[in-house]
């Protein structure tokens, strides 16, 4: 889907040193939950043999896909794309918070938020970027590691610091027909393999993504037994009273009963 | 995680029924002070933006709180400010909820329990500071008034606190630089002349920086930038045993054997001098013990220094060509006490030398300031006070009688709860503590505790029941910084101020308020002439044509210093750069940098290192809800094959042991420390059951740590105690 | 049943005469469903909007959405009238719950052998077989419409209970709100399956056109229940001979009591 503005997270992992001002940023900003997070910094461990070391640390937050799977899910329609911000927002009035949409994100950025019973997750501080602020978390980063902007705007922060860069990695959740086309850019992230192979990180701790997306029961009982069955249904008894009723028409009315 | 046990709160009434929202841990926004209205920075919606200066760490940042229709909703770093540049780091973020913690303190409390029980009942001010006053002039009339003492660490209040001192006639003066930076302070005060050579990144090309791990140990603007600086192609060379984040960035990590950093510098400065690769035309002009200096360092080669550090000695030489051919681009950090052992006072005098001698130190360009800045500072005005009493009973702490060099105002602190508790030469009986924790911050907890026992009063003035308040007979509550006015901070060519963007809850007040009254009710009301704060920053800002409302309005005001000159001095006795000392010669000890070897743990015990995390200042923010959400476990690092031969596991409890005491902690083992080190991050293990956050989190290492005192700088080694580990 | 055996001036008179057959709550209870089920069904359905699921073709949601300005105003309104359906329904259901309600349910709903002889008779009927086997008789309501009642009760409280699980979401776990999704759906799809029959049987059938009609009039008339609903017929004709046979009491009653006074005073 084009939209307006094609609003992108660019994320430099050499320059985060994990001090997590992001974090407690965004939970201020926008009133996170205490036991809830909207963004989150992915502890890669340390790496290596003594005395070769690395450690790297990468920031997540939700990926705002071009083709995000939680958008597909969604039954009322709450959560979208917006269309002149191309962020993946969700309307609250319009949720119901039946989670569907968690469990088919690849990259577990959406939340169930239980004192309001809807879904949450990061919207870049849609509410700072109408007045011209950059997200919270952009905004405080002590290592200016996390960068935004505008990729349909040449001149943009993010997208001069893609132009400029050297390594440029896109977290890409490719399954079953899904092609997330996520928009956070990280720069410099290692290619050791320890994020990008989705069973590696449920071993290391604190690792989340990209995961399989997920199906709940609850849908999976939708799509393969309730439509179906009630598809059928109504189709026989659609049928049946369509059978009478052409009966009725070509046989002619009758004033009187026999 | 977030814990809610209400039953903890019996003892403690806290009454503001937004404070009980966040108990169940939702944050709502406050609403703004009502000083706010009158700065015109909010609009007639009530929304607009409040600068002012955070309080979570020592560094100050210049902050902009975000009100929205009379609520303050979000606080952002003020881009104008210089320690901030637009940025908060984690703690700076989360200075509501320092502010909002369900766990403040906000009425005056008086004991009614033993001391230690928690148990204390709500007082009014009036009170509570009649019996401070009472009591303090008991103890000054029963022992002088040298038997009270009184310690801070150091904040904007301090010059108000030193009148109540002084005023009092006590020279007992506690501050927490002995446990910091007295090994820099004095170093490069002996050396350069000034306390702190302020560095500048700009065009920095080499940075070495000895533990001051950066990146953990946040101090913003000076992070930020030297993140940009390692982004955009400085080398940067970092020393310590643990494998820190800043290691993580560093270009080069040496996992150095601790305690000899200094090893590692003097075999630098060896291969400059000897090599003559530095900028041997500032040497000659502008110091003074140069001709001694190849003579002195010659032993110092590095192969000497790789039997010390464990450094191979290529490394050492590369590394000094590399720094030297950088200059004047090149930085050896000055750093805050680097390896903690008694020997960082030379180290830092090594690492001054090594600045010296590459020529940076000295502007237009250089990575140091080191002149003489006392030109540049801005003439504040205060309000009028007599001359302090004389004062002839010596300090407790040792200085200077018997550390000759210490600058009074840092003092020995650890030295002077050691007096309390001996009793030598005199015994003191009371203590004001305010803005500070030394239960948990003095090494050997035990012995501070004993010495509270000695204790005929004291009297503690804080925002949360931390654990020295937890001991205390009277506990004062301050307002949060957000709450409050302090006396204004100079910064290079600007005057900032620190103002109310929260409405004062409950009875805090601020330290102004709170000295003035206790001042005037000891009789010291001289010390104290101003009616309220407003009054007394007005009288600051007298000599420099501003108005209040004008600094308010901003938050900051710019006014011209004086040039400086373009000749190049140093405030030091010979107005050079002392490589050599004679004052340290005078004083009887090593007139320059000089090889002191470091004790070393038995075969089985592990060097038990300390450090900072970028989540936590300190001992003071563990119960911040935001931080405590986002820190993680504190557990005791071990390297794998230590842990192995001790047959230990990760997530294990083991007992570690010093000759000071013994705590049980979680392991968490890491191939980011050497194997002869263990580290505990300090902090944690609060007392005080008031912090109903912090309590039953973590171990505190100051039950660990033994006292060692530098006989020059006074400083702590706080990494020169020894520990056992075993399974608990 | 024949009508053969009944003479045509009887016939004629049964044609003309009416019996109550609905009274009128019963009556504008069915309508105010079926007003409120005209405005949930095409808006319970707009709201379905998953792409994954794929119910609902995309133009009628974008018209609805369109019509109600957004997502969150669409499904206010289906849960408002859904609501006020709620609470009407289960009012007019309860108020006389025990005095009427109970005793209906016990005496009109219930299947007995007629009805189950009925059902296994009438559909193959319809479609042309086995003409010359008689329907059994039944009672006020045919063994089709028992049934369909039995589908209408159970769905319609699916749907009542579902709904405002997903209304009060705050107050239920994920997984509760994820299982009222495909029961809300379920309830209200086998309800319009049901639908399909009831609106023909009931509207278009042509044997039931007194049916339909009598859902505004209330009455059907006498030759429709004997021939339909015979049961109940026979029941209303004894109730009526009892009643004609109390009002001939009394006239006799009043009668006696004239002569015995002697003539007109």
């Amino acid at each position: 889907m084009s939209t307006k503005n094609h609003y992108a997270f660019v994320i430099d992992v050499a320059r985060c040193i994990d001090c997590r001002a992001c974090l407690v940023a965004c939970s201020v900003e926008n009133k996170v939950p205490m036991n809830h997070t909207r963004i989150w910094v992915h502890d890669q461990g340390v790496q290596g043999e003594w005395p070769d070391l690395s450690h790297t640390f990468v920031p997540y937050n939700c990926m705002h896909c071009d083709n995000p799977p939680c958008t597909e899910v969604c039954v009322s329609g709450a959560t979208y794309k917006d269309a002149v911000t191309g962020l993946v927002l969700v309307d609250q009035e319009a949720c119901i918070g039946c989670g569907y949409c968690v469990e088919a994100c690849p990259y577990g950025a959406r939340y169930i938020d239980q004192r309001r019973g809807v879904v949450d997750k990061c919207t870049a501080c849609v509410q700072r970027l109408e007045v011209g602020l950059q997200p919270a978390c952009v905004a405080t980063c002590v290592g200016k590691a996390r960068m935004f902007g505008d990729l349909n705007d040449p001149t943009s922060e993010a997208s001069v610091a893609i132009q400029n860069a050297t390594s440029v990695t896109r977290l890409d959740y490719e399954k079953d027909g899904t092609d997330t086309d996520p928009n956070i850019f990280y720069l410099n992230l290692p290619t050791t393999g320890s994020i990008l192979s989705s069973d590696t990180f449920n071993q290391v701790p604190n690792a989340t993504l990209p995961r399989d997306s997920r199906y709940t029961i609850a849908e999976e009982g939708w799509k393969k037994v309730a439509i179906p069955v009630l598809a059928a249904a109504m189709g026989a008894t659609f049928l049946v009273q369509a059978f009478f009723f052409t009966k009725q028409l070509v046989a002619g009315e009758k004033e009187f009963e026999e | 995680m977030l814990k809610t046990d209400i039953s903890r709160r019996d003892f403690l009434k806290l009454g503001s029924a937004a404070v009980s929202a966040l108990a169940v841990g939702q944050f709502i926004p406050p609403p703004v002070a009502r000083a706010a209205y009158q700065t015109e920075a909010l609009d007639s919606d009530g929304s607009g933006y409040i600068n002012t200066m955070c309080e979570m760490c020592v560094w100050r940042c210049g902050v902009r709180a975000k009100v929205v229709e009379g609520k303050v909703v979000k606080l952002e770093g003020n881009p104008d400010h210089p320690h901030s540049h637009g940025r908060l780091c984690a703690r700076g973020q989360s200075g509501l909820m320092n502010t909002y913690d369900p766990d403040r303190v906000l009425t005056p409390l008086i004991r009614v329990g033993k001391r230690g029980e928690g148990k204390f009942r709500q007082a009014s001010w009036s009170e509570a500071l009649d019996m401070v006053a009472d009591k303090m002039l008991t103890i000054s009339q029963n022992y002088g008034p040298e038997a009270m003492v009184f310690s801070s660490t150091h904040n904007l209040s301090q010059p108000l606190f030193e009148n109540l001192l002084y005023g009092f006639g006590s020279p007992n003066y506690g501050t927490q630089r002995s446990l910091c930076f007295n090994a820099m302070v004095t170093a490069f005060t002996l050396t350069y002349g000034i306390e702190e050579p302020a560095r500048n990144y700009d065009n920095v090309q080499y940075i070495l920086l000895v533990g001051r791990n950066l990146t953990e140990a946040i101090s913003t603007s000076e992070t930020t930038e030297l993140i940009d600086s390692v982004a955009r192609g400085a080398k940067l060379v970092y020393l310590d045993p643990r494998y820190t984040k800043t290691a993580s960035k560093s270009s080069e990590w040496i996992p150095i054997r601790p305690g000899t950093d200094l090893a590692f510098l003097l075999a630098m400065i060896n291969v400059i001098v000897i090599e003559k690769i530095g900028n041997c035309e500032f040497i000659e002009e502008h110091t003074v013990g140069c001709d001694k200096l190849p003579d002195h360092i010659a032993d110092y080669t590095p192969q000497w220094a790789e039997a010390r550090t464990g450094v191979p000695a290529e490394t050492i030489n590369r590394i000094a060509h590399e720094f030297a051919e950088a200059r004047p681009n090149a930085l050896a950090h000055p750093g805050w006490r680097t390896s903690n052992f008694i020997n960082s006072f030379q180290t830092e005098r090594a690492i001054a030398t090594l600045n010296a001698i590459v020529g940076n130190i000295f502007e237009p360009g250089g990575c140091l300031i080191a002149e003489d800045t006392e030109a540049a500072s801005i003439p504040l005005g205060s309000p009028p006070q007599p001359a302090y009493p004389r004062i002839s009973a010596t300090r407790l702490d040792g200085v200077p009688w018997k550390y000759p060099l210490v600058p009074l105002k840092l003092g020995v602190f650890q030295e002077l709860r050691d007096a309390v508790l001996t009793g030598k030469p005199y015994q003191a009986h009371g203590w004001f503590i305010s803005r500070q924790n030394p239960v948990q911050s003095l090494p050997d907890q035990r012995k501070t505790l004993e010495a509270f026992n000695k204790m005929d009063f004291i009297v503690t003035m804080d925002i949360l029941m931390n654990d020295t308040g937890w001991f205390s007979d009277v506990v004062l509550p301050e307002a949060s910084y957000l709450e409050r006015y302090d006396p204004l901070m100079p910064l290079g060519d600007h005057i900032f101020i620190r103002q109310p963007v929260i409405e004062p809850q409950g009875e805090a007040k601020s330290a102004l308020w709170v000295y003035k009254e206790l001042g005037t009710r000891l009789g010291l009301g001289d010390f104290f002439q101003y009616k309220d704060e407003e009054d007394y920053i007005n009288q600051q800002l007298a000599p420099l044509g501003f108005s209040l409302s004008e600094l308010r309005l901003h938050g900051s005001v710019q006014t011209p210093v004086a040039e400086k000159s373009d000749e190049i001095k140093f405030n030091t006795p010979s107005g050079k750069v002392e490589i050599y000392s004679q004052t340290l010669e005078k004083a009887g000890f090593a007139p320059m940098p000089t090889w002191e070897e470091p004790p070393q743990p038995k075969a089985g015990e592990f060097y038990l290192l300390t450090g900072k995390v970028g989540q936590h200042t300190q001992f003071g923010t563990q119960n911040n809800q935001l931080l405590h959400k986002y820190e993680d476990v504190p557990r005791l690092w071990m390297a794998p094959e230590a842990a192995k031969s001790l047959g230990l596991k990760d997530w294990d409890m083991v007992e570690v042991t010093s000759p000071a005491g013994s705590v049980k902690v979680a392991l968490e083992v890491t191939s980011a420390i050497r194997s002869d080190c263990v580290y505990l991050t300090p902090g944690f293990g609060h007392v005080s059951m008031a912090l109903r956050t912090a309590y039953g989190v973590g171990v505190s290492d100051s039950v660990l740590h033994v006292t060692y005192v530098d006989p020059i700088s006074g400083g702590q080694a706080l990494s020169q105690t020894f520990v056992s580990v075993k399974k608990a | 049943m024949s009508h053969t055996s009944i003479p045509l001036p009887e016939r004629q008179r049964l044609r003309q005469k009416l019996i109550k057959k609905h009274n009128l709550a019963n009556i504008l209870t069915h309508w105010f469903n079926v007003a409120s089920w005209l405005l949930l069904l095409p808006t319970g359905i707009a709201i379905i909007s998953s792409p994954r699921l794929g119910i609902t073709p995309i133009w009628w949601q974008e018209a609805f959405r369109n019509l109600f300005g957004s997502d969150a105003n669409l499904i206010r309104f289906h849960y408002t009238i859904g609501f006020i359906w709620i609470f009407v329904i289960l009012f007019n259901v309860f108020i006389g719950f025990r005095k009427y309600f109970v005793p209906f349910a016990a005496h009109r709903m219930l299947l007995d052998n007629d009805d189950i002889e009925w059902m296994k008779t009438k559909p193959l009927q319809m479609m042309g077989f086995i003409k010359d086997k008689p329907l059994p008789p039944q009672d006020a309501y045919n063994a089709g419409q028992k049934v369909y009642s039995y589908f209408v009760v159970i769905c319609t409280l699916g749907i009542m209970v579902s709904g405002p699980v997903m209304v009060f979401k705050n107050l239920f776990p994920p997984i509760v709100k994820q299982i009222a999704q495909p029961i809300h759906f379920i309830s209200v799809f086998v309800i319009v399956a049901w639908l399909f029959i009831h609106v023909y049987m009931g509207a278009v059938f042509p044997e039931e056109k007194e049916a339909f009609f009598s859902m505004f009039s209330g009455k059907v008339s006498a030759w429709y229940a004997r021939a339909h609903h015979e049961k109940w017929y026979n029941e209303k004709l004894k109730e009526e001979m009892e009643w004609e046979d109390q009002v001939e009491a009394e006239v006799q009653k009043s009668q006696q009591l004239a002569d015995e006074h002697g003539g007109p005073d």
